[in-house]
């Protein structure tokens, strides 16, 4: 499908500025109509081929630009339950980005420049969010240590307690995301995003933006979602031992219990930089603009900026000794 | 390049400062030495030689220089600079003087009897002044040794740390050049003197290398930054209601025990040093290579 305005005729997209639809043609809002079902071989706008893969639900037409929605893609069993709309634009991804890097000196020139940014694109990332209830049954022994001086004799006393926790935590919507194409770890690192905003899923969101669909299915990716739940579990537990020296355990159950699941698309903007022949991949969260990616090293700036310092500190100790012994 | 302005105005702004305040300390000290003109009041001085080069390390000309240089800063500081080259045991010299006077300081001895018999001073007999005796005749040990002996005026200038520095940069090239070790014994000697001698250290050549290398390393790890981001979940960001229900939080104390260890306690003694002078009215410091 391909969201046209009934005014002039444009491909209206989502504006995450405006929090609506939007023709950048004739910057009317609230004009989209749903034209067509895509095929997945060909524009519906202007029939031109298209490339996309198996998982691909929504791209750009290299052709005629316009954004297309693969119809049997966010259908069905491939019709998300709820999506997170973008909240911040191209615009505020590029904000996000000079923002977070601009203080990194080592990164090459046009790293950031207005050129570089305007590859930059909005993709809608496929994602589990899992809902589990943690049952944690624990046990051990504590210690507590007191040390104090008497004259010339140290005493240590030990107090040994019996310490039992039973736990409930009721987990939800722990997201994983469901893309294959997507480093696991970033997609970890871009979290948390801010749930209030989910939306329930309409197509029209994700005019203007690339998508896909689940690369796997929710059991496949369960196992995941219960680590994050085992980690946050044990981080809790920890937290309510608190005061002991020491705690051994002598007992310890988790029990995770899956309580539902749902498929949702989350916004995340992509940027692809190229350097000395290696790819550099940076992600920003769509919602809070979080930036996520390592910066490449230019040698060249490294060598000026170390060689400046370098320089300017011997100067500036040459020229002090130097003051010292005339004073 | 407006990224590397930008981000090193400060740096070239203090930069710039100090060179600025380098070059007026350096004219304002200039400026003072063209005012000095001090008039020798010593009458009684036995000699106007100021360079006995007993050791033959200097020729003729090299000698004429450092005369010429020497009465022109005499002028300016008001001290008599005196140098002595030697290449003669001194032994048997210092210990009818001093008669358990060590090997290293038989060159003192010669220094200050040298100093008072020739009645040197700017000001009167055995007033302010300089006297450097290198003596390159070896020891037993098979060092030379070098005294530079002060009074008066350059007596009260000169800190152990300046005699060092001085007797440092002497030895820096006096193996292989005389005549430019003994000129930068006169210049330092000038400097030292005209200097305001608000600080008595002296910093190590390198240090400023060092300094700039450790500076650059720490900037370029600290700006080295590689790591992808941070995480900013917690472990309550997906629980609802944001805290885990306790049902059962229990914390039952079992027993106590009590352990006691005697404190060793330690005494030591530390390792010392001890300075000595030989008095009177000369200072001065010496060393050997």
């Amino acid at each position: 499908m391909i969201f046209k305005c009934r005014n002039c005729g444009g491909n209206t997209v989502y504006s995450p500025e405006k929090g609506g639809m939007y023709c950048p043609h004739c910057e009317s809002t609230g004009s989209e109509e749903k034209i067509g079902d895509s095929s997945l071989v060909q524009c519906v706008n202007c029939g031109a081929p298209i490339q996309i893969t198996q998982y691909t639900s929504a791209c750009r037409c290299e052709h005629c630009g316009n954004y297309l929605i693969f119809n049997e893609r966010v259908e069905n069993v491939f019709e998300p339950k709820l999506i997170l709309p973008f909240r911040i634009g191209k615009e505020g991804a590029a904000a996000a980005m000079e923002k977070e890097f601009s203080r990194r000196l080592f990164a090459p020139a046009d790293f950031l420049s207005a050129k570089s940014l305007e590859k930059m694109e909005g993709v809608y990332v496929p994602f589990w969010l899992y809902d589990y209830d943690a049952d944690y049954d624990f046990a051990g022994e504590g210690t507590r240590v007191r040390t104090w001086r008497s004259g010339d004799t140290e005493y240590t006393e030990t107090s040994y307690f019996e310490v039992v926790r039973r736990m409930d935590v009721d987990f939800d919507r722990i997201p994983v995301d469901a893309s294959i194409a997507m480093d696991d770890s970033v997609m970890d690192l871009m979290e948390p995003y801010d749930y209030r905003a989910l939306a329930d899923f309409a197509p029209q969101y994700m005019s203007g933006f690339f998508g896909e669909v689940y690369n796997q299915k929710a059991e496949e990716l369960d196992e995941r979602a219960q680590a994050k739940a085992r980690q946050a579990s044990e981080e809790l537990l920890q937290g309510s031992l608190t005061g002991y020296t020491t705690v051994r355990p002598y007992r310890k159950n988790l029990h995770l219990t899956r309580e539902g699941f749902c498929y949702a698309l989350m916004p995340v903007w992509q940027y692809a930089y190229r350097y000395r022949d290696k790819s550099y991949l940076y992600h920003v969260n769509g919602q809070t603009g979080k930036v996520i990616g390592v910066t490449p090293v230019s040698r060249g700036k490294v060598l000026a900026y170390g060689a400046s310092v370098f320089a300017a500190v011997t100067a500036l100790c040459y020229m002090a000794v130097h003051v010292l012994e005339i004073l | 390049m407006r990224q590397y302005f930008h981000y090193f105005k400060w740096l070239y702004i203090v930069l710039a400062a100090i060179a600025v305040l380098t070059v007026v300390l350096h004219v304002g000290h200039w400026m003072l030495a063209k005012t000095m003109n001090y008039q020798r009041t010593n009458t009684e001085c036995i000699t106007d030689e100021r360079v006995f080069d007993g050791a033959g390390v200097l020729n003729d000309k090299e000698e004429e220089k450092l005369r010429r240089l020497i009465a022109k800063r005499e002028r300016q500081t008001g001290c008599d600079i005196v140098l002595v080259t030697l290449n003669e045991p001194l032994e048997a010299y210092a210990r009818e003087i001093e008669p358990g006077v060590r090997s290293e300081e038989f060159v003192r001895v010669y220094a200050e009897q040298r100093w008072e018999n020739d009645g040197f001073g700017y000001d009167r007999p055995d007033g302010d002044g300089v006297i450097l005796v290198d003596n390159w005749s070896r020891a037993d040990d098979g060092s030379i040794h070098t005294w530079l002996c002060t009074t008066g005026r350059a007596r009260d200038a000169y800190y152990e740390e300046d005699i060092d520095h001085l007797l440092d940069n002497v030895y820096h090239y006096v193996e292989k050049n005389p005549y430019r070790a003994y000129k930068t014994y006169v210049n330092d000697f000038y400097h030292d003197m005209l200097g305001w001698k608000v600080f008595h250290m002296y910093v190590p050549g390198y240090v400023p290398w060092l300094a700039g290398i450790i500076a650059a390393v720490i900037f370029c790890v600290v700006n080295w930054r590689s790591k992808e981001g941070k995480k900013t979940t917690t472990a309550t960001t997906y629980v609802a209601g944001r805290e885990p229900v306790f049902r059962v939080s229990q914390d039952r104390f079992l027993r106590k025990m009590v352990t006691r260890r005697k404190i060793q306690t330690s005494s030591g003694g530390g390792g010392g040093r001890s300075h000595g002078g030989g008095g009177g009215h000369h200072g001065g410091g010496g060393h050997s290579r």
